[in-house]
């Protein structure tokens, strides 16, 4: 999967954007998302009219694994691809207007919790990637790339860093592979591991936005548990990746000391340049809400119109994931991502209950 | 398309960029009552 996509990644920079080529993908991607919607709701009527008891399974989960099934089962003619790589286009404007459903007290709050763990999480991860990268004899720059990967925001930060560091593509492929695929396993079992612990909404969500590494994942994780525990995951993973040019910026210049990376200029340049402009229209649109810019009924329609983009999102997330080729990936860097990602999930447990104790979350 | 826009297009934004222009963009038309009531 993770090839693929470096590839396509690297291939679509040489090429103009065409926005006509993005029709048929994102049509894919609105059928895919909508049809989990319906089967949601379906098989809950259904389930009501005959008196089952059956759980309530949210469209998330449904978008996905119709994904899931459409990429590994059938072949996606190569028409739909560009479209289908929009979701994260759509998750960065869900994102945006997610902050209608973050008044300022809350953003405060509960963004200074999240930027406080985000630290020790990042600064924690960076020392555990390292230690398991030396142990099991990986190079030092795709170690680099698989302790940003962890630490901050997956694949936006491999890439960004890659870049940076002047890495090898292939490094950047491994990197990437090893955090797409343990974030695809974190979308099923953290779920699993909240329930069977009865975890709160907000402890949850702070536990999905800290601990799973890229952002489509992390949302899908949050929104999987309940409504309320995506809004908090998103908040968590939006202010660990407002980190990101930070982190990127550390490495930037140890590599250029090192004299195996270009040395950094301006630094305020290269801050702005890899910081994530969403959160910022985040932050805009929640200030809006705050000052009473929209009626109530308009904060609800902001509030739908995020839940359309993360629908097109999901379903994006399913259809990227081809397990066939992440399992021809490389078995040791995946080896040092699954230990390095479990122990992050335990550490990033361990701060939310903390988090949880000093706060009452 | 994600990393094509990052990368820089004809007017030089990233993908960050157009996914705020494009959801302020939606939020004003929702303020300005053009969409009046976004169904879920």
């Amino acid at each position: 999967m993770a090839t693929a996509i470096a590839v396509s990644r690297v291939e679509s920079e040489k090429t103009p954007l065409n926005v006509l080529t993005l029709i048929p993908g994102i049509l894919l991607l609105a059928v895919v998302g909508y049809a989990g919607k319906l089967l949601e709701k379906f098989l809950n009527t259904y389930a009501k009219v005959h008196h089952w008891t059956f759980p309530n399974i949210e469209y998330v989960l449904w978008a996905i694994l119709i994904g899931l099934l459409i990429s590994n089962l059938l072949t996606v003619p190569k028409i739909f691809q560009p479209g289908i790589a929009t979701y994260e286009f759509w998750l960065k404007v869900g994102i945006v207007l997610l902050g209608s459903r973050f008044v300022l007290a809350d953003m405060l709050k509960l963004g200074g919790i999240s930027l406080a763990l985000v630290i020790v999480e990042i600064l924690l991860s960076l020392l555990l990637m390292h230690a398991l990268g030396r142990a099991f004899h990986l190079t030092p720059k795709l170690t680099s790339l698989l302790a940003v990967g962890s630490s901050i925001c997956g694949v936006s930060a491999i890439i960004a860093a890659q870049g940076a560091i002047d890495a090898d593509e292939e490094d950047s492929t491994f990197a990437i592979s090893a955090i797409l695929a343990l974030g695809a396993l974190a979308l099923f079992t953290f779920p699993l591991i909240g329930h069977s612990l009865h975890l709160g909404d907000t402890t949850f969500g702070l536990w999905a936005g800290l601990g799973v590494d890229n952002t489509a994942e992390a949302t899908a994780t949050g929104a999987l548990y309940s409504d309320a525990a995506g809004k908090v995951a998103v908040l968590a993973k939006t202010a660990r990746n407002a980190m990101i040019g930070f982190v990127v910026l550390g490495y930037a210049i140890y590599w250029a000391k090192r004299g195996q990376a270009g040395a950094v200029g301006n630094k305020a340049a290269f801050l702005w340049k890899k910081f994530p402009k969403f959160v910022l229209g985040f932050l805009a649109i929640s200030l809006l809400v705050s000052f009473h810019t929209f009626t109530k009924d308009q904060v609800t329609s902001l509030g739908n119109l995020s839940r359309w983009a993360f629908l097109l999102t999901f379903a994006g997330v399913g259809l990227r994931t081809n397990i066939r080729q992440l399992s021809r990936q490389g078995l040791r860097p995946f080896v040092v991502g699954a230990l390095g990602e479990v122990l992050i999930a335990a550490l990033t447990f361990g701060l939310v209950l903390g988090a949880n104790r000093i706060w009452g979350l | 398309m994600a990393s094509k826009v990052s990368q820089g297009n004809t007017f030089n934004l990233s993908l960050d960029t157009w996914a705020v222009i494009l959801a302020l963009l939606l939020a004003l038309l929702v303020r300005a009552d053009v969409f009046r009531k976004i169904p879920w």
